[in-house]
């Protein structure tokens, strides 16, 4: 017979660990809403940036750029994998993880060097346990990465692509597409490709009004500096993507562990009753039992 | 006074809108005044003191590097940084700058590194001093 006294036990350790997961929802729940409060202020100047290429393309300057052209023999590609420094939150560091480890198998069936930067203590530890070794790690980015943070990594990929140390740079991620959308992709940084994206290039058309606008000190100059530019917000969004991903994905695992841990609540007070219940008449037949045989 | 909006926004969130009379941006090459109804241009920035002016009151920024466009009596500024002149440290300015200093020039884009960085700090510092 089940011991009424354990199930009792258990239930109150469960109630403990549901109270826990409930707390580190709300918790993310909050990082969520400020991770994508960062991030749509961030939006603002994406599309600033965007409009004044869009207006630089329209007066007929023609965009060409060493970051926007690719290289004909790309012999040493960098990657950079962006996780979390803390679990707990679903699949969200081993899907990207996974797709960072099929990249890396595909680089190397090319033969080309690769080398593996990481962000994020669970993707670090990951990688150490598959025998993976990393160039660079950082550990510093949790949910508000700080531009400052990203513009020096930024800095030294544009360092390495102008001195010719790397040919490529890909980014693995958790791109942020809805609240019930993330998706893990591997993005191309360098080369930069276009400089407009796909969800601006139709707004920086029509929004670059007719005016003629003079440049100071040269449209040439401008765009010198733009493309640098571009490509660290470019990077410094997909920071704020991976950390608005990883609050999301943090809240759905701890919703169902809540819900998870309630289900087991109510099937176990179930056994606890019965249990419980059986005690109390297995209790009621010794009483009555030793009754008539006293009167016996 | 006729009026412009200003915008100054940095990749973190929007700094500033609001409307003024007056700005003034420091170009790569020197600083630039930007009125109302200014003609449609768009301007490399420097390391520098952004003054606005408006409603009778005035404020400094430094702002970082980056770009200006003026359109439509609108000026937008796209800038890596805009720190309130109040918040401004000398100190760290001439750490910034003795380390530029030390930093080696040996290939035009350690140079251009240097460069930048040396006009970061004496940026900041030529604030700090007019505080």
């Amino acid at each position: 017979m089940a011991n009424a006294r354990a199930l009792d036990k258990r239930r109150k350790s469960i109630r403990n660990i549901r109270k826990i997961t409930r707390t580190m929802e709300l918790i993310a729940t909050a990082r969520f809403k400020k991770a994508m409060d960062r991030a749509t202020a961030a939006t603002d100047y994406t599309a600033r940036i965007t409009r004044l290429v869009g207006d630089l393309a329209a007066s007929g300057l023609e965009v060409s750029h060493p970051l926007l052209e690719g290289r004909t023999e790309v012999n040493n590609v960098a990657t950079l994998v962006l996780t979390a420094n803390r679990g707990l939150c679903g699949g969200y560091n081993g899907n990207v993880l996974r797709q960072a480890i099929r990249q890396r198998q595909e680089w190397q069936d090319q033969n080309k060097n690769l080398a593996l930067d990481v962000s994020g203590k669970r993707g670090i530890s990951g990688f150490k346990f598959r025998n993976i070794s990393v160039e660079d790690t950082y550990t510093q980015f949790d949910d508000q990465p700080a531009f400052e943070e990203v513009e020096k990594i930024a800095e030294g990929y544009l360092e390495d692509y102008a001195s010719g140390k790397i040919d490529r740079l890909d980014v693995v991620y958790t791109q942020f597409k809805t609240v019930a959308r993330q998706e893990t992709v591997v993005e191309t940084l360098l080369p930069l490709g276009s400089l407009i994206d796909e969800e601006g290039s139709e707004e920086g058309a029509s929004g670059s009004s007719e005016s003629l606008y003079e440049f100071v000190p040269s449209p040439e100059s401008i765009l010198e500096e733009v493309v640098p530019m571009s490509f660290k917000v470019k990077l410094f969004k997909c920071f704020l993507d991976a950390a608005v991903s990883e609050q999301i994905a943090r809240m759905v695992a701890m919703k169902s562990a809540t819900e998870n841990a309630s289900d087991m609540i109510r099937n176990l007070s179930q056994t606890y009753n019965r249990a419980r219940q059986s005690q109390i008449t297995g209790e009621i037949m010794e009483v009555i039992g030793g009754v008539e045989a006293l009167q016996g | 006074m006729a009026e412009l909006q200003c915008v100054v926004v940095t990749p973190e969130k929007t700094v500033i809108d609001k409307q003024i009379e007056f700005v003034a941006l420091p170009l790569h090459d020197g600083e630039i005044g930007i009125a109302a109804k200014h003609s449609p241009m768009i301007g490399r920035l420097g390391h520098g003191e952004m003054r606005l002016t408006g409603g009778g009151q005035s404020e400094s920024f430094y702002v970082d590097g980056g770009f200006v466009q003026v359109n439509e009596n609108t000026v937008s500024v796209l800038t890596n940084r805009a720190i309130p002149a109040a918040d401004l440290n000398g100190e760290e300015a001439q750490q910034l700058l003795d380390r530029a200093n030390e930093m080696s020039a040996k290939s035009p884009e350690l140079m251009a590194i240097r460069d930048r960085l040396m006009s970061q700090a004496r940026g900041q510092q030529r604030m700090v001093a007019k505080r």
